[in-house]
């Protein structure tokens, strides 16, 4: 049964995988502001199109 | 124009478009001001702006606040909003209060594209922050500043945004939230075995599991649960007891009677428990500090008034910083400037507007010769004043100070009374059940007083108070009305009286309900008048152009004869608009409070236009519902009530001709006679009454706008919002106080386990997360609840 503690430290080290990329994502400030990332995936997206549309259709 | 032109909205603001509406690139535009901003996008390639939200610009308002653009280039006032600046490379911080959807931040993100020399641009949405990078030799701060003036988006640069306290969420708390739900989850794992009555027969298994228990309940303990201890130590410094004690009680009894259970193999010990008691509190710490950051309730003074002035010095006009202000210097005030210092007028002619007095909007006029008081507001052309006091001995400080100068009374707050007798009757509970076994069976003392104290652990109230005013905020917020935080709730609930200034709060700032008296005028007629009101800076003449439609004629030789109107020709008609005596009226005695605007066309004298201050919507039915359960008061600095305001309220109730001292005293007096008080006011005029009362109000037309000591921001058009906040409150204090039942409920049964002795770890691990779920379930719909019944 010993083998249970085996398996316990592997899924701890699994947990605390995750819990250290919790406390990096909140010291890396991801948790102050949860509006503008959503509006900055945009920005890639529309710059390709902006550069082959828009542009010439404004000189 | 046609009637459908109502219909139409401007496709950058949004706004409809009013006579003088613009066409162009295929959209409506209601204002030069938009279609500007559009041509600009549009250049810069940055059309996604209308992409993302339906119109989401900002109609660029005039506002004379803060510091003007010129002085940017002082190289003090540049320091003091530089953040970094090195290398010629310069970092800035404002406060963009108009940003408010994905348009306005993908839009101020791209800022690069605008203005090659800006290098990023970062937007923090929750406290309305936007950081710019950029090289300083291609753009100057006032360059900057000007850009973002010209698409809509001019900071805020009242305040000093290096100096400001750090808002909203720490990220500590989500640390220790995060700590505690890991901790919290995994030792409920390692408990598993124990509770469900597995073969627990391997003594090695068994101590196995046990010892991780122990180890995941060390981070809950000093990583997680610091800021109870730190808040109960306070307390106790300060001789008070708050909730936080008989909470670090708890813990430490949790963690103490664990430990020993543990070592003396008495049992698996309440690991369990703790980390869930800790990560429940820290939900509920969340939710609370969950409130309006972008929000601002404590401006002072200084923010109001400009940071420097022109100032001549020989032949140079230097601005210089109104503290350093000395008698004798000349300043120079331009249109929609505020005198920041008492000074005596030697040029120009001043049309002071002394509504951050008075609340009257209406321009004074003064000739040279005659005293300006600091915090007049200059509307017209160019003046020079002569300083006659500092800025430190203007009367304006000094009024400003005397208003200010009062203490509001202190009102319990609910949890620390509660606390307080809690913890009184845990400790007593705790000795007594102590006192007993020490008589039968002393091996039994330990245990018991610490399931006692275990189970009396004000999990469920410390969470009941959060989550219920946590609920009342957001939905008021959802009905315009911002609260500053969860202790205006509860004081919110035991306001008696509620005191009205008038000017921008039950009123309109400077929208007026225009009537006719005279014969009938035509409609080429009343284009004629419109056309020469738009030649004028008053605020009569301007309410009367946006009163009247019709197509603009050009007006040629137009004469403003300050104080009395403004005449000039017309197509070809001289045409008067102005005083009655400028207009050959006969005299008329101001009733109402209502003022007029005379015309005379081609010589003959026609009628008058009676302006009335609009009354914001729901005015008079508002004040009706709060007079059934409050005592209602008018203060006005003016010295006549209009009609549609006097109509609201009965005699007594109105006090006029108030000064914002006077308004304080009045404050004052009325909680000498042991009234709770809510003040709504401007914020302008009475900034010393929304201090002193129990509860102040900003009224205010957006939520940028300045909120000087206040608790609360509502937005103008949402004022039948505050009897139902106030009903809303006291229902909260009411399921607050049915939630403490439910939860000294389950205290009972806990302590009736606890005192006998049979407190199982089991039975502490399924007590308390059901006490608060249920808690936390009650109040949630409780307050649902309290909202959706009107009445």
């Amino acid at each position: 049964m010993a083998v249970i503690f085996l398996l316990i430290a592997a899924s701890t080290l699994v947990a605390g995988v995750f819990l250290a990329a919790f406390l990096w994502a909140v010291r890396s400030g991801q948790f102050d502001d949860d509006r503008s990332p959503a509006v900055r995936m945009l920005d890639g997206l529309s710059h390709d199109q902006h550069h082959s549309t828009d542009k010439p259709t404004d000189r | 124009m046609s009637s459908s032109v109502d219909t139409l909205v401007c496709y950058h603001c949004g706004d409809p478009c009013k006579e003088e509406h613009l066409h162009a690139h295929g959209h409506e535009f209601c204002c030069p001001g938009c279609k500007a901003v559009y041509e600009l996008l549009q250049e810069s390639g940055l059309c996604d702006y209308y992409a993302l939200s339906e119109q989401p610009g900002v109609k660029e308002k005039g506002s004379g606040e803060g510091v003007r653009e010129d002085l940017l280039d002082l190289p003090e006032v540049r320091a003091r909003f530089l953040e970094f600046s090195e290398g010629g490379i310069g970092r800035v911080t404002f406060r963009v209060p108009q940003m408010h959807c994905a348009s306005c931040i993908w839009l101020l993100e791209n800022l690069h594209r605008v203005e090659p020399a800006i290098l990023r641009s970062r937007v923090r949405f929750p406290t309305r922050q936007l950081t710019v990078t950029f090289r300083e030799e291609g753009l100057s701060l006032r360059g900057l500043v000007a850009l973002l003036k010209r698409i809509g988006y001019g900071p805020d640069l009242s305040t000093d945004p290096k100096h400001e306290a750090p808002v909203g969420i720490p990220r500590s708390l989500y640390i220790q939230l995060g700590v505690a739900g890991f901790c919290f989850g995994n030792i409920m794992l390692f408990s598993f075995p124990e509770y469900l009555g597995a073969d627990t027969s391997d003594l090695f298994l068994k101590r196995g599991f046990q010892f991780l228990s122990f180890l995941f309940s060390l981070p809950v303990l000093f990583v997680s649960s610091t800021s109870f201890f730190v808040s109960a130590w306070k307390g106790l410094r300060a001789h008070t007891i708050n909730i936080d004690q008989p909470i670090a009680l708890g813990i430490v009894a949790l963690f103490a009677r664990s430990v020993v259970d543990v070592l003396t193999e008495a049992g698996p010990g309440y690991f369990d428990s703790l980390a869930g008691l800790i990560f429940f509190l820290l939900i509920g710490r969340w939710y609370q500090a969950h409130t309006y950051r972008a929000l601002r309730f404590d401006r002072g003074l200084d923010d109001l008034l400009p940071l420097a002035v022109l100032c001549k010095r020989g032949d140079e006009e230097v601005p210089v910083p109104v503290s350093e202000l000395r008698p004798g210097d000349r300043i120079l005030i331009r249109d929609q400037e505020m005198v920041p210092v008492d000074a005596m007028l030697q040029e120009g002619t001043g049309h002071v507007d002394y509504s951050f007095i008075t609340g009257e909007p209406l321009p004074l006029r003064r000739m040279p010769g005659e005293v300006i008081r600091a915090g007049g507001r200059q509307r017209g052309g160019l003046i020079e004043l002569e300083v006659l006091r500092g800025f430190q001995d203007s009367g304006l400080k000094r009024m400003w100070e005397e208003q200010m100068h009062g203490e509001r009374p202190l009102m319990p707050r609910l949890i620390d009374g509660v606390a307080r007798r809690f913890t009184v009757v845990v400790l007593l509970i705790a000795t007594g059940a102590g006192l007993y076994w020490w008589g039968h069976d002393s091996s039994q003392v330990w245990p018991v007083v610490t399931a006692v104290l275990i189970v009396a652990c004000p999990c469920a109230l410390a969470l009941s108070m959060p989550f219920t005013y946590g609920h009342a905020i957001r939905i008021l917020s959802s009905r315009g009305l911002f609260l500053r935080d969860a202790e205006v709730v509860e004081r919110l609930a035991h306001i008696d009286t509620v005191v009205f200034d008038k000017t921008g709060t039950l009123t309109e700032r400077e929208a007026y309900d225009v009537r006719w008296e005279g014969k009938e005028l035509s409609p080429y007629e009343q284009a004629l008048v419109a056309s020469l009101g738009r030649h004028s800076v008053h605020p009569l003449s301007q309410a009367l152009v946006s009163a009247l439609r019709g197509s603009v004629v050009p007006a040629v030789d137009v004469h403003e004869h300050v104080g009395r109107g403004v005449e000039g020709l017309v197509d070809g008609t001289s045409v008067r608009i102005g005083s009655s005596a400028f207009c050959g009226g006969p005299e008329q005695a101001v009733k109402n409070g209502d003022a007029r605007v005379h015309v005379r066309i081609n010589g003959t004298w026609r009628g008058a236009f009676a302006m009335r201050k609009r009354a914001r919507s729901d005015m008079s039915t508002t004040v009706g519902m709060l007079r059934r359960q409050h005592e209602v008061h008018l203060l006005t600095g003016d010295v006549a009530v209009d009609a549609t305001v006097a109509q609201a309220f009965r005699d007594p109730e109105i006090h006029i001709g108030q000064d914002p001292v006077d308004k304080t005293r009045c404050i004052r007096s009325l909680q000498a006679m042991g009234r709770r008080v809510l003040m709504a006011g401007d914020g302008l005029n009475d900034a010393g009454a929304l201090q002193q009362s129990d509860v102040g109000v900003t009224v205010s037309e957006s939520s940028a706008s300045l909120a000087p000591s206040s608790d609360a921001i509502l937005r103008g058009d949402e004022l039948a919002t505050l009897p139902h906040a106030m009903r809303l409150a006291r229902r909260a204090r009411r399921i607050v106080f049915a939630s403490l039942g439910i939860s000294f409920l389950y205290n009972v049964v806990g302590v009736s386990f606890a005192v006998s002795g049979h407190l199982t770890p089991l039975v502490a691990a399924i007590l308390m997360p059901l006490s608060s779920a249920s808690v936390v379930g009650f109040v949630t719909v409780a307050m649902l609840l309290a909202d959706s019944r009107r009445n």
